[in-house]
């Protein structure tokens, strides 16, 4: 067999260097949940079977060229994308408006594909408070208005990552009766090392 | 089979199921009474003298417009009757094709009922017609390869495999029947592309029909095998690939870059944009690989290797394990530059670049194969599906390319483009754009710096190859004149001190010249 079976594609957008492939190296090399991970030389295509409650899912994540050149692109990329990963740096804001941007496009073209609206780079903002350059709560407008999930991580810490491709799998594959019982059952295995998350919780509340 | 019929109580005579001819085997209604053999031996016989009857009224008719071509042209002299002659051979051959394919219509309705009879009558043709008989044997050969493979692979799997087998077989005929039962304008379309393959298409079938045919073929076939291997998906998806490989080496003469598309003409139109582009280089494009590593460049020219045999595979997946390869290797070239693992921003132009580099053949053609008729589940996810997604990106790209996307000014896009000057590969800095482009000396290509290094080399060699010859011819002009000299000097020492034996002074004689000694001493003995 050339290639493995996969059974939902995540996209990967935003501006270049935003670390949309920390974000996929942080998840795939960080064995926060079961079973052995199968990476490619590069980060740019990752399958990664997952074990979710009884089932396993192989998640093949799509790493996209972030470059404006190639912008026109992108839509050949999203095509039957079962959810897109939208990355913008907290410390840059012109980053933010590209994530727009593709918000847009995605909505347009592929409308059931879920957005997950994530800021990266937040170990930076914890150094430095001032270094921030997109508020919170204007993020989280935003994703609220086009009906996105919002997260802040930090792919060298490992904060929120594998609640946002824990929440990718909630909403895409299981219903969301199950997701419940899917973070009792899982909470153990979600553990790269950080404090009970606020966001992990109020997310759950908001549905 | 004489007792059986008996038995049934209809009499059939004994002599009537021999063959015409005699020869002792049983003939068939489907040959004409004849046995197989015979019937064989007769086919040819007729089709021969067809043939030859053929030949024979296209000379006739050549003949006769020759004549009067002549004899229109009676004072002309022999040099343009030799140029009619040669069109009117043309036309000649062109009218006994068109009687070819007339006698062979009439043929298809009356003799051609029977299925083997049909296959024959296509071998044949191929025989006569085919342009280059060994190629069309070759790809026969191919499909005899796969379609053993695959029975082969079935063999193992009992009853759903003997079920696979029955359907891809109703598939394929279903495809070509529609070839049987279309109108006869169709039918002479399809003769004069006879060398094509077995499996015939009506030509006015959209290529996009074709692809809903065997996507709904590949949708059936997978829900029926899901059914009978009870939702274990390996197994469902080996057979599948099976299934895609026999069907597609099958098809795939027909239904690659077929005359309905405008495939061809995008082929055409991305080669020469490609072409173009020639002078786009690894700076413009940002790609993060650097070809004076030898392993780099290796992998490079090992990646341009695999885009371009994607073209010789007539499976869809194999094409997409090429371009997967490709990337593969592309990725190792990234890898070992930068010394992390790549990223898609590293990855893609480095692919846009290895395709300019390439220019691969056919490739419109190839993407559209794929897209078509690949099964669907591996193009859309897996890891084939994201490099192939790489690759119409790639190839969108270049097809959009302009000055913005290598961030240079219109103007000197303009000039790239127009082949007026061509930024400098020698100089492999960042300052690639050359603005002293009003040097006409200027070498661009890197073949050509190469070239031009090797030849300032074999020119120094050379000279300094003369210099060691000049040389070592002074030596031995030196070496001679040395002896010369070292013998005359050893004479002249020998003429100014000849040698002259003294005998005399060799000897001392005590008793001669004692008057010159002092007188020896004598023992004296001294008395008190």
């Amino acid at each position: 067999m050339s290639a493995m079976r996969v059974d939902a594609k995540v996209v990967m957008l935003g501006k270049e260097s935003v670390g949309k492939t920390s974000l996929v190296e942080r998840y795939v090399h960080h064995r926060f949940l079961v079973g052995p991970y199968q990476n490619t030389i590069g980060a740019a295509f990752v399958a990664k079977p997952i074990q979710v409650a009884e089932k396993v899912i192989t998640l093949g994540i799509w790493d996209t060229a972030g470059s404006e050149r190639y912008e026109a692109m992108s839509r050949i990329y999203y095509r039957g994308a079962r959810a897109a990963i939208v990355c913008y740096d907290l410390t840059d804001s012109s980053s933010f408006q590209r994530a727009k941007f593709w918000v847009n496009e995605l909505q347009n073209c592929e409308e059931h594909c879920k957005i997950y609206l994530c800021g990266t780079k937040n170990d930076l903002i914890e150094a430095d408070r001032s270094l921030r350059q997109i508020d919170y709560h204007d993020a989280q407008d935003f994703a609220e208005e086009i009906g996105a999930q919002h997260f802040e991580t930090s792919s060298k810490t490992g904060r929120n990552v594998a609640t946002l491709i824990t929440f990718f799998l909630l909403f895409s594959i299981l219903k969301t009766r199950d997701c419940f019982f899917f973070v009792s059952s899982e909470e153990a295995g979600v553990d790269l090392g950080q404090k009970k998350d606020s966001f992990f919780y109020s997310c759950c509340h908001n549905n | 089979m004489s007792q059986r019929t008996e038995r049934r109580g209809i009499h059939v005579d004994q002599s009537d199921l021999l063959c015409k001819k005699g020869c002792g085997y049983y003939g068939n209604a489907a040959w004409q009474g004849l046995c197989s053999k015979c019937w064989r031996e007769e086919y040819q016989r007729v089709r021969q003298k067809q043939i030859q009857d053929d030949w024979a009224l296209a000379e006739k008719l050549q003949r006769e417009e020759e004549a009067a071509a002549y004899a229109s042209s009676h004072s002309a002299h022999s040099q343009s009757t030799a140029a009619q002659h040669a069109s009117v051979g043309h036309f000649s051959k062109f009218e006994e094709k068109k009687t070819n394919e007339k006698t062979r219509k009439v043929t298809t309705v009356k003799k051609f009922f029977s299925p083997s009879s049909r296959t024959t009558s296509k071998k044949e043709i191929q025989e006569v017609k085919a342009p280059s008989p060994s190629i069309s044997r070759h790809a026969s050969f191919d499909t005899d390869q796969v379609s053993k493979e695959f029975v082969d692979f079935l063999k193992n799997l009992h009853k759903p495999g003997r079920e696979t087998y029955k359907q891809c077989r109703a598939f394929l005929l279903n495809m070509s029947s529609k070839k049987v039962c279309c109108p006869p304008e169709t039918i002479t379309v399809s003769i004069s592309y006879q060398n094509k393959e077995t499996f015939l298409f009506r030509q006015d079938l959209g290529a996009d029909e074709l692809s809903e045919c065997v996507q709904d073929f590949y949708q059936n076939l997978a829900d029926r095998l899901i059914s009978h291997f009870k939702g274990s998906s390996e197994s469902v998806e080996q057979v599948m690939d099976q299934v895609e490989k026999y069907i597609m080496t099958r098809l795939y003469k027909s239904v690659f870059c077929p005359e309905t598309t405008d495939d061809e003409k995008k082929d055409l139109a991305t080669q020469d944009r490609i072409r173009a582009l020639h002078w786009v280089t690894i700076q413009m494009l940002c790609v993060s690989m650097e070809e004076d590593i030898p392993e780099v460049s290796e992998n490079v020219v090992k990646a341009i290797t695999d885009i371009i045999e994607m073209d010789s595979k007539r499976v869809p997946r194999d094409k997409l394990a090429c371009i997967t390869r490709c990337s593969k290797h592309i990725f190792s070239a990234i890898r070992i530059t930068k010394n992390e693992p790549a990223s898609a921003d590293d990855f893609l132009p480095a692919l846009i670049y290895i395709v300019l580099k390439a220019n691969p053949p056919r490739l419109q053609s190839n993407i559209q194969y794929i897209t078509r008729f690949c099964n669907p589940s591996r193009l859309m996810t897996g890891e084939d599906g994201y490099y192939f997604t790489n690759l119409c990106c790639a190839v969108a790209f270049i097809e959009k390319l302009n000055a913005q996307s290598l961030n240079l000014s219109p103007e000197e896009f303009e000039r790239f483009m127009s082949g007026q000057t061509s930024p400098q590969f020698s100089s492999s800095d960042s300052d690639w754009p050359c603005s002293e482009s009003g040097l006409g000396t200027t070498v661009t290509n890197p073949v050509l710096v190469q070239l031009n290094h090797n030849l300032e080399l074999l020119t120094g060699l050379c000279t300094r190859q003369e210099a060691v010859m000049e040389a070592a011819q002074s030596l031995q002009a030196d070496l001679l004149t040395w002896s010369d000299s070292v013998q005359q000097e050893v004479h002249n020492i020998l003429e100014k001190y000849p040698l002259e034996i003294i005998s005399k002074v060799s000897a001392i004689d005590a008793n001669t010249d004692n008057d010159n000694l002092p007188s020896p001493i004598k023992p004296q003995v001294f008395a008190d």
